[in-house]
């Protein structure tokens, strides 16, 4: 199964954030902001961190 | 005042025997959830349980590269510790004839990245297990 990067980062982020909001907070209602949280900072993190690189040469 | 009625709940409680807390832990981490089931949370274990082996399968489907001790590299040897805390799913991936990955495939990086990352997972969800049995943590 050949994935994109996007695609595998996707995934990667809502598996690990499901598990850390699952972790971290112990009502439902706090387990899904946190999740939603760290997923969103996964990915902003990840494209912030592409762009910040795409000028770079090598 | 929910947390101080929770630590007198937990100062009050008697500690697990340490024989016990072994067992939680060596449960929990051969299968990903388990511990969290011993210890009665059934839906945290099964989304653990999902979410860990999900990531696992991932890697597999994904031709993930299973590190070796016996390869020199130290970090070679780390990432084989690593892909070993998914606890039995990677001596089951192997015996039901996994190849060990195929680093020519296109997404074989991410693979390999996926399986570390379940076992890294699954450490965490073994460590809130034995806090949850330590009475730390509801």
């Amino acid at each position: 199964m050949a994935l994109s990067h996007i695609t595998a980062m996707l995934l990667f982020s809502f598996l690990v954030s499901v598990v850390f909001a699952v972790l971290s907070k112990d009502t439902p209602r706090d387990r899904v902001i946190y999740g939603a949280k760290v997923f969103g900072a996964f990915l902003g993190i990840a494209l912030l961190l592409g762009w910040i690189m795409y000028p770079l040469p090598w | 005042m929910a947390k101080r009625v929770f630590e007198e709940q937990v100062a009050a409680k008697p500690t697990p025997a340490r024989g016990s807390l072994l067992r939680l832990c060596l449960a929990a981490w051969l299968i990903p959830g388990f511990g969290h089931l011993v210890l009665g949370r059934k839906w945290r274990a099964l989304i653990l349980f999902t979410s860990v082996i999900s990531m696992f399968l991932l890697g597999l489907a994904m031709q993930g590269q299973f590190f070796s001790v016996h390869s020199g590299s130290y970090l070679q040897t780390l990432g084989f510790f690593g892909e070993m805390c998914v606890g039995v799913a990677m001596p089951a991936a192997l015996f039901l004839g996994y190849s060990g990955g195929d680093p020519s495939f296109a997404s074989a990086d991410y693979g390999t990245a996926f399986l570390v990352a379940a076992g890294m997972l699954n450490v965490l969800t073994v460590l809130d297990a034995y806090d949850i049995a330590l009475g730390r943590k509801p």
